[in-house]
């Protein structure tokens, strides 16, 4: 051996055995150039994972961040000095307007506080007594004068461009003539007016404590001319001290409110008829201030114990009106002596004696800022339309501007997961209603109705997949024969591929009107099928021998074919005759009747069924790989102790793949809880609360879906969309957590089989 | 059994001397017979893989079967408790009789066979359970659910595979976490927990380091008192240490049977004679 010639290659392979190291070697290179490419590849995926969370978490954050208000400037209120009795802020919270008990117009900048422009009402001499607004969003204000008369006038600002720049010029305007409607003998103690399509009501006090209520009519004739008619004034005395009246701008609910007794008397107005008294709520302290919340229909009372509620008309046994007390908010220990609402939105300043000012938002029911701005007592708190910009007087007639940042205070914990009482709903209810036609609507925001029904889609969908993916893994990986199986796991994997779209419209399109006119056939399938199964196994094991070895070992389940056809076809021939003769000739119909359960044709029925086979791929083949993969030796070891296939499967082989089982079951889950196009097309997108059959839903993704398109920028809409969207990734998140660490878990005790 | 419960753990050698003296002399024909095979032909599909093979395993003896690789003796030894019924195409003519019962007769039922003649795998194969619950598995699938029964045969069970003493203290662990050896001792427990005839040991030590298999050969010769023991091996002279009769197989054919001193000092045999020296195999 010693004497053959040594191969060449001895003297070419390098001998030191640090050569390699730190090379250039092609296959050096290459190992790194992998390493670098996974490393990279994988913290790109837990990145961009984190980089959603981030953007998410970043988009939602302002809906939790409070308000931020900040000073503008505070001056010396301008005018002629009388008392103030109106103030009011434009659009751009560049201009506010202020009207005197003389009838003086003062319009001043609210930036420097420098007066921009002075008016004079035509009061012939007399003076103010009050001014209620008629229509806040058009300006539209109403004076008592001292003599009873009412002068009905606008505050307008025009824009105009000149040079480019922003010219807004202030000015007043009198939409019902120069001179005073004519409305009660002596001067009003209390006054509200309102008007209501072409019909201006006033409802005033006079000095006995009687209330005086007029209408005035506006007709314009073919040719343009105006003419007014006028109702007769309906008098009557009041069950509590008028001291503030509140007047519904539809103009069917008048509220009188005691201020020393704390009373509030809630009348119904029926036209021409008397108003009639529906009841008198006690506030529970004296009050100090009432206020209208912008949509017209809670008002919100301020009182002296430094508190302030919120009430509307609610209904009890469907018919009955009364007055609801629906929230509380706690201010602070003084008394409350202003309440600023906003003119769109339900949220509201509040001002106590102490100079404190506070944002309330009324359906959250939340407190967005608390600031003390002034050591006297706040006397009026005005927001301009926009609610921008929010000016504070006090006691001693400086007047506050300040820039309020308030952009979502719609959105609280409470909003969105809790009961909330909406107004005119009869009680508090999880409701979500994103938008609506009128633009003063009361947004509901419940994000529970949306996870609800998230899980309600995902629950049906599992009840109707878990079963049969998990059965037909266990046959498939245990007792189908291997060329059967061949052809089975790929073919329900495919299954996989099916666009979820495509699927979601023919659950829509196909499946929910078939289940509607089929109603009695789909429920004798969900009955007949899985128990004709067991029953057609049991005949087949009675069956001669001769019969039965013809059926290759494991070919067995193909013998279900033609069964399970004629049992679907036989439920759906016996359906009609079955409806006829059990349920009066429709299911649906009876249901409703006998049962008092409504049918949707786009229900969870329909979605169990069509998100169910959607996730039977995902959940079938990874339980069937892990039933799959138990090791044989631990099969044969159980059945060489004397165990039966059943016994072996249940007490050793699924114990085994129990992890794998576990994470398929959770991973279709996921996959259920994240679906889109299925639930958005086979379902209403209803959201509703309730976990019915025969109901839709609408689920966190599909309305993400839905509503993405209309919703505007940066809008509390949008962010909560974005919420929706940050809920159901902690969904998938703890589903898919909660399936790896059982799996892991579970592994690690199997780990070393 | 009394004298396994007292034994301390043995950590080195065993000794074999006399388990040779022990069964100097023995003859089959004087034996009780516990299975009988008779011109037992076994087919892989078309393949023969067993040629009408005659024999008969004494009772309460260990005998062996050796032979190179495929030769069939896991195939013979795993026919008699049917384990190749679970072979897709596989299928026998001839008979196994156990108490001169055909045990391929058709009225027999395989569980309740298998219940009397117990296995052991070449691999360890516990269940993920506790050591527990791998002994009692096989009485809960007989349907003795009793606490206190379960707990006396479990030690019992554990006593007579020589485990007890380093599991009594661990019943609840995993079975798992035993080393191979422990798991294989387990595998015996849990196989004579049920009481069975017969012990089928495949290969049982061929996956075990020297000491535990020491330690499992040592155990083969209690039991033997017990049970009827069939085993198979690879490891010639672990047949010569441990059992009393062998059987030597060539590609399907029962080449020669007999006593194993005979067999290993003067077979009849030139085959035999080949594969026990080491020319082939």
């Amino acid at each position: 051996m010693s004497t053959a010639q040594t191969p060449a290659s001895a003297a070419e392979l390098p001998r030191s055995i640090t050569a390699g190291r730190g090379g250039f070697q092609a296959r050096y290179v290459k190992d790194r150039l992998a390493r670098y490419v996974v490393l990279v590849g994988g913290l790109g995926v837990i990145g961009a994972l984190l980089l959603i969370f981030v953007y998410l978490a970043q988009e939602v954050a302002p809906l939790f961040a409070g308000a931020h208000v900040e000073e503008r400037k505070t001056f010396a209120i301008p005018g002629a000095g009388g008392r103030t009795l109106y103030l009011a802020a434009e659009e751009q919270g560049e201009i506010g307007m202020r009207a005197e008990e003389s009838g003086e117009v003062t319009f001043f900048d609210l930036h420097e506080g420098t007066v921009r422009g002075t008016e004079t009402l035509p009061l012939a001499g007399r003076k103010l007594q009050s001014i209620s607004s008629v229509a806040t969003e058009r300006g539209l204000l109403a004076g008592a004068l001292e003599d009873g008369s009412v002068l009905v006038f606008a505050h307008e600002y025009k824009v105009t461009y000149p040079n480019d720049k922003r010219l807004i010029t202030p000015g007043l305007s009198f939409p019902k003539g120069n001179a005073p409607l004519a409305f009660m003998s002596g001067p009003a103690t209390s006054f509200v007016a309102r008007d209501e399509g072409d019909s201006l009501m006033l409802v005033g006090a006079d000095a006995n404590g009687a209330l005086n209520l007029k209408v005035f009519a506006q007709e314009t004739s073919l040719f343009g001319d105006i003419t007014m008619t006028e109702s007769a004034v309906q008098t009557f005395t009041p069950a509590v001290k008028p001291d503030v009246l509140l007047l519904e701008p539809l103009l069917h609910w008048l509220y009188v409110i005691d201020r020393a007794a704390g009373k509030i008397a809630f009348y119904r107005l029926k036209g021409s008829e008397a108003p009639e008294l529906v009841e008198v709520k006690e506030a529970g302290a004296k009050i100090t201030e009432a206020r209208y919340l912008a949509g017209g229909i809670s008002i919100v009372v301020a009182q002296d114990n430094g508190k302030v509620t919120q009430w509307f008309p609610a209904r009890r046994n469907e018919s009955e009106w009364y007055l609801a007390k629906v929230r509380e908010f706690k201010v602070g220990n003084s008394p409350v002596t202003a309440i600023g609402p906003e003119q769109r939105r339900r949220g509201f300043a509040v001002g106590d004696e102490s100079g404190k000012v506070s944002l309330f938002y009324a359906t959250s029911g939340s407190r967005v800022h608390e600031e003390k701005v002034f050591d006297s007592p706040v006397e009026r708190l005005v927001f301009n339309p926009r609610a921008r910009v929010m000016m504070a007087l006090s006691a001693d007639g400086q007047l506050r501007v300040s820039e309020v940042h308030n952009e979502h205070p719609e959105v609280s914990f409470s909003a969105l997961w809790g009961k909330v009482w909406y107004e005119s709903y009869d009680e508090p209810k999880f409701l979500y209603q994103s938008s609506s036609a009128t633009s003063d609507f009361e947004p509901k925001f419940s994000l529970t109705p949306l996870a609800l029904g998230t899980l309600k889609g995902a629950f049906y969908a599992m009840i109707f997949a878990i079963p049969l993916a998990v059965m037909g893994a266990i046959f498939t990986a245990n007792f189908m024969s291997p060329e059967m199986r061949q052809v089975v796991k790929p073919s329900v994997e495919v299954l996989a591929a099916l666009p979820s779209v495509i699927l979601g419209f023919l659950a829509g399109l196909w499946l929910a009107p078939f289940v509607e006119t089929n109603l009695p056939g789909m429920f004798l399938c969900l009955l007949l099928l899985p128990t004709s199964i067991p029953i057609f196994g049991f005949l087949w094991t009675r069956m001669p021998r001769a019969i039965r070895l013809r059926v290759p070992p494991g070919w067995e389940a193909a013998l279900l074919i033609p069964v399970i056809s004629f049992v679907i076809w036989g439920c759906f021939m016996l359906a009609h005759p079955i409806e006829a003769l059990f349920f009066g000739g429709n299911m649906q119909s009876w249901m409703d009747h006998t049962l008092g359960i409504s049918y949707i044709q786009r229900n969870s029925l329909v979605v169990g069924i069509a998100m169910g086979i959607a996730v039977i791929p995902v959940i079938f083949s990874i339980a069937e790989d892990a039933i799959f993969s138990v090791p044989k030796h631990l099969s044969l070891g159980s059945l060489a102790l004397g165990a039966t296939p059943w016994q072996t499967l249940i007490g050793v082989v699924l114990p085994t793949a129990s992890p794998g089982i576990f994470s398929a079951i959770m991973i279709g889950m996921g996959r259920a809880v994240g679906e889109t196009m299925i639930v958005l097309m086979a379902t209403g997108n209803t959201a509703v609360m309730d976990l019915s059959l025969f109901s839709g839903m609408r689920t966190l993704a599909a309305n993400v879906a839905v509503e993405m398109p209309e919703s505007e920028v940066g809008s509390t809409h949008f962010r909560l969309l974005f919420l929706a969207g940050l809920v159901l990734f902690f969904f998938t998140f703890f589903l898919n957590t909660l399936a790896e660490v059982v799996r892991s878990r579970l592994r690690k005790k199997y780990s070393s089989l | 059994m009394t004298g396994v419960q007292d034994r301390t753990p043995i950590t080195h050698g065993i000794d074999i001397e006399s388990m040779q003296r022990e069964r100097a002399g023995v003859k089959l024909e004087d034996e009780t017979i516990a299975l009988e095979v008779d011109k037992l032909d076994l087919f892989y599909g078309d393949k023969k893989a067993l040629k009408s093979v005659t024999m008969k395993i004494p009772q309460k003896k260990v005998t062996a079967f050796i032979g190179p690789s495929g030769c069939g003796k896991s195939t013979l030894l795993r026919c008699f408790n049917r384990m190749n019924d679970l072979i897709d195409g596989c299928h026998t003519t001839g008979e196994i009789r156990l108490d001169g019962k055909n045990i391929y007769d058709r009225d027999v039922d395989i569980a309740m066979l298998r219940r009397r003649v117990g296995m052991v795998f070449q691999k360890p194969n516990p269940f993920p359970k506790s050591i527990y619950e791998n002994v009692a598995y096989g009485l809960r699938l007989a349907g003795i659910n009793k606490k206190r029964i379960l707990d006396e045969t479990v030690e019992w069970a554990l006593k007579g595979a020589a485990l007890w003493d380093e599991a009594k203290d661990r019943l609840d662990d995993s079975a798992l976490g035993l080393s191979g050896g422990q798991q294989q001792r387990l595998i015996i427990a849990r196989a004579i927990a049920i009481h069975p005839d017969v012990i089928l040991l495949d290969e049982p030590c061929s996956a075990l380091d020297p000491i535990s298999t020491l330690k499992v050969e040592e155990l083969i010769n209690e039991l033997k008192k017990d049970y009827t023991i069939v085993i198979v091996t690879h490891n010639m002279q672990q047949a010569a240490r441990v059992s009393d009769y062998t059987a030597f197989m060539y590609v399907g054919d029962l080449i020669e049977y007999g006593s194993t001193d005979q067999l290993f000092t003067k077979p009849s045999k030139k085959q035999t004679e080949d594969y026990i020296t080491g020319r082939y195999g």
